[in-house]
């Protein structure tokens, strides 16, 4: 599995989409990921975890931006440590920072072009997929609208349209609920488990209900490190009413972290 | 929808290359007498207005070279796959073809107006104005490279200010070779008509503008600190080049002479009237004046029989030696490339009773000549302010004087009055004090 | 109150402006031979840090400022008028070194009209695109000053400090600028 070519990279079916073994990433002087373990495979992920468990950070790393300070990172085959070239898996990446940086003066339209074009799809095939990208994150109305002129919640599902307009084969979203009213946030849903049919979706989030109603897979991190990885099935039943939360899958986040604090404490 | 067509409708492109424009071409026609008298003195003026369209395509390029910091886009462009270097082509591309054009179209609109007047087309244009719009090319991509380099909102009118400096202290600094090469508006003050750019110096200040726009490009694609301070070397090569083959002598730097544009063009019959081949478009509307001035001279026994125009470089050289078959006068040209003040023709022709230039050194009496020149004329003496277009004032005295000899020459008998009037035109010619030779 | 400096990044604005001013007065001092620099030089020294002062006429939030009940008119008064003291003071302290930028009349009526007319701006099209008029005007006017009253007029920036036209519009600038600043701010763009 790891004798994958480059070449072959963007065909390749990988079991692992992401595969991460002991993986360090530093924030700064701080490892916010620290020796961490997970695989992840087609599906829709929801990676779930307090502030400052590192969620962004190892968003950023398996975006590419920030550099493994330490174990092994794999995309789509190809690894990441920094001298690779890095392009066939970037060709196959979406993503969604939770800071979306865009161009005001760019329209929509132009805006995801543009990005496409970054990402190297071929010229033809832009204006299509652009489109496609806008319909599906339901800004058609405002696909000529000027960014700056858009609303917070158009802004991000501009930002969702982006990272999804190459048909990524790993999309990593970061927090892309943020600003989105409840109709949008259901339609957004609805996009994930479309995608994460024939990709790997990785969602951070700190909404248990988001990821109970689109994922097929819950990550919890803390500290830099995986504390449990299973279904949202599995998540609910790891709670009792004992523990704080509004719905079974509150409670078993509650617990799951409850536990995971008392391990460490000991 | 490509992505150089976001780019020409959506980055600073546009916005500087119109600002141009209107700049460049308000500039122009807010005073067209300065270029009016043909293709080189449009070019010329241009040129000189480079002091102010250089500074637009660098500050320009410095606010669209912060783009990417302003609107921090650069996490989410760093994953994906295309490299700096073909993520800024487009931005290139359309900011440097569109200040370029805008440079064209400046020069164009000048054009426009003076196609139809223009007699001469020297090559030597074409060469300086392609150089111009490399010029602001350069400047463009310059301020590309410095705003990425340092991306605040300081450093776009930090460099303007700078921009307009580095123009004009280097247009007239010493030595002069080194001006030619670093400023883009070098060589632009126009002395004569017939003056031109050396090939040369064109050749150098389009090196000096590659390097620096090459220099430009790599600060935008650097990728850490060493490529940056490596951006430098393009223009340091550049220059360097530059100054191993830039003309060091005076002849070829400060304005030079174009040997064709100063050629005579005269009239096929006889009285033979010249002008330089820039203004040969005047030739025709001179030819009478001149002429009727010839007559007003034939008065005087051994006078003149041509009319040239005076095409001394007078910055570079003496003046030619007298021939007394010639008048030499000054052709002025209006704002629409026509002849400007026909009426001073024939005065100016008569006012030194066809001596010429004259020996600088030689006593003059500026009364004496002017009645002597107005008894040639048949008329009363008057001032020489509103005759002459360049004379402001003069002393109301001189003009008195001037009356009162004139009017002692109408009182003679003609032969003797038009014999006195030749014994001052061949004093002058002997360098001798023409005092009192007309109130013997 | 540092704070609020801090985030109009006053602190680099300040450096910058009287950095690019001391680094003209160096160049003119070693390289020229006369005293008194032109005045090309003195309206462009003049710009730059009114320019680059300008930048800080706008917080990165203007709506969150707005917010805050302060005495905002008078707050923008004082900064524009200390922006003004600051380009005199560094320009009047040149008349005592062997680089002057003068005459004192036409540094302060181009400063004041420059300032005013760059606040001006300020209020319309917003502090970061404030300098382009002030800038473009200036340049011009200092490069290419036409004779006359409507010679002067449109060109004041460049005329001898002794045109009354010129520091007519230069008061009127001023004035304007500094009230409509006052009242308004900075308008919001991007």
């Amino acid at each position: 599995m790891r004798a994958v070519s480059t070449a072959e990279t963007a065909t390749t079916i990988h079991p692992w989409a992401i595969q991460a073994e002991a993986l360090k990433v530093r924030a700064g002087r701080h490892l916010a990921v620290d020796g961490l373990d997970l695989s992840l495979a087609t599906g829709v992920h929801g990676l779930l975890g307090r502030n400052g468990a590192g969620k962004t950070t190892l968003m950023r790393a398996l975006a590419t931006v920030l550099k493994p300070a330490g174990g092994r990172l794999t995309l789509l085959g190809s690894s990441v440590d920094g001298r690779a070239d890095l392009r066939q898996a970037r060709r196959a990446l979406g993503y969604l920072p939770q800071h979306f940086g865009y161009y005001p003066r760019f329209t929509v339209r132009e805006f995801v072009s543009y990005l496409a074009w970054l990402k190297e799809m071929p010229k033809r095939d832009i204006p299509a997929a652009t489109q496609r990208a806008i319909d599906r994150v339901g800004l058609s109305a405002k696909a000529d609208a000027r960014l700056r002129t858009l609303s917070g919640g158009m802004l991000r599902r501009a930002g969702v349209a982006q990272a999804i307009v190459n048909d990524p084969q790993v999309l990593l979203l970061d927090e892309p609920t943020v600003g989105l009213d409840p109709e949008q946030r259901l339609d957004l849903r609805e996009l994930l488990r479309d995608l994460g049919t024939d990709a790997c979706v990785l969602v951070s989030t700190h909404l248990v209900e988001d990821v109970v109603a689109a994922c097929t897979e819950v990550v919890l991190i803390n500290e830099g490190r995986l504390v449990w990885q299973g279904t949202p099935a599995a998540l609910a039943e790891q709670g009792d009413e004992h523990h704080p939360g509004d719905s079974p899958a509150e409670r078993g986040y509650s617990a799951l972290l409850r536990r995971h604090l008392a391990e460490a404490a000991r | 929808m490509s992505v150089l067509g976001i780019e020409l409708r959506r980055s600073a492109a546009a916005g500087a290359a119109l600002l141009a424009l209107a700049v460049g071409v308000a500039a122009l026609y807010t005073a067209p007498g300065r270029w009016s008298q043909g293709w080189m003195s449009l070019t010329l003026t241009v040129k000189e207005y480079m002091i102010l369209l250089w500074p637009i395509a660098l500050a320009a390029g410095a606010w669209q070279g912060r783009r990417e910091h302003r609107a921090k886009v650069g996490e989410l462009f760093a994953t994906t796959p295309r490299s700096r270097a073909s993520r800024m082509l487009p931005v290139l591309v359309a900011m440097g073809a569109s200040v370029g054009l805008a440079f064209l179209l400046v020069v164009a609109a000048g054009g426009m107006r003076i196609a139809s007047t223009a007699a001469y087309f020297p090559p030597d244009v074409v060469a300086i104005t392609l150089v111009g719009a490399l010029s602001l090319v350069a400047a463009a991509w310059l301020g590309l490279g410095i705003g990425r380099l340092l991306p605040t909102l300081v450093t776009a009118p930090v460099l303007a200010v700078a921009g307009v400096l580095l123009v004009f202290f280097t247009a007239i600094m010493r030595p002069d070779w080194m001006g030619a090469i670093l400023s883009p508006a070098y060589g632009s003050s126009p002395f004569y008509a017939f003056q031109t750019i050396d090939p040369r110096v064109t050749a150098v200040l389009a090196l000096f503008m590659g390097g620096l726009a090459l220099t430009g490009v790599l600060l935008l694609v650097a990728r850490g600190r060493r490529a940056s301070v490596a951006a430098v070397l393009p223009v340091l090569l550049g220059f360097g080049v530059a100054a191993a083959i830039v003309p060091r002598d005076e002849a070829a730097l400060v304005a030079p002479v174009d040997p064709v544009a100063r050629e005579l063009v005269c009239t096929d019959d006889a009285p033979k009237v010249c002008v330089t081949r820039v203004n040969a478009n005047v030739l025709d509307a001179l030819t009478p004046l001149a002429r009727q001035g010839l007559a007003v001279l034939a008065k005087m026994p051994d006078a003149p029989t041509q009319v040239y125009e005076d095409r001394r470089a007078y910055l570079i050289e003496d003046a030619p030696a007298r021939d007394a078959d010639i008048v030499t006068i000054v052709v002025r040209i209006d704002d629409h490339g026509g002849l400007a003040h026909p009426d001073a023709v024939v005065p100016e022709m008569v006012f030194g009773l066809g001596t010429g230039y004259g020996n600088p050194e030689c006593e003059r009496n500026g009364a004496v000549e002017r009645a002597a020149a107005y008894h040639l004329l048949g008329r009363e003496p008057v001032s020489d302010v509103g005759v002459i277009p360049e004379m402001i004032e003069e002393e109301p005295q001189l003009n008195a004087e001037a009356v009162t000899l004139w009017q002692g020459l109408q009182k003679l008998p003609a032969p003797e009055a038009m014999s006195r009037v030749t014994a001052v035109r061949d004093a002058i010619l002997a360098c001798q004090d023409p005092t009192g030779l007309l109130s013997r | 109150m540092t704070l609020h400096l801090r985030a109009r990044r006053v602190p680099l604005a300040l450096a910058a402006s009287v950095g690019a001013a001391a680094l003209i007065w160096v160049l003119w001092l070693t390289f020229a031979k006369e005293r008194d620099a032109i005045l090309l030089l003195v309206v462009l020294t003049v710009m730059l840090m009114v320019a680059v002062l300008s930048t800080t006429l706008a917080a990165p939030d203007e709506d969150l400022e707005r917010t805050a009940a302060l005495h905002w008119p008078w707050r923008r008064a004082v900064h524009l008028l200390a922006a003004l003291a600051l380009v005199l003071a560094v320009l009047l302290a040149t008349q005592l070194t062997g680089a002057r930028f003068g005459p004192a009349a036409l540094v302060v009526r181009d400063s004041a009209g420059l300032l005013g007319l760059t606040a001006l701006c300020a209020a319309v099209v917003g502090a970061a695109r404030a300098w382009f008029v002030p800038m473009g005007w200036a340049v011009a006017a200092a490069l290419f000053p036409q004779p006359g009253t409507w010679g002067a007029l449109t060109t004041w920036p460049g005329q001898p400090h002794t045109s009354r036209p010129a520091a007519t519009v230069a008061a009127v600038l001023a004035v304007t600028g500094l009230v409509t600043y006052a009242m308004r701010g900075a308008a919001r763009r991007e």
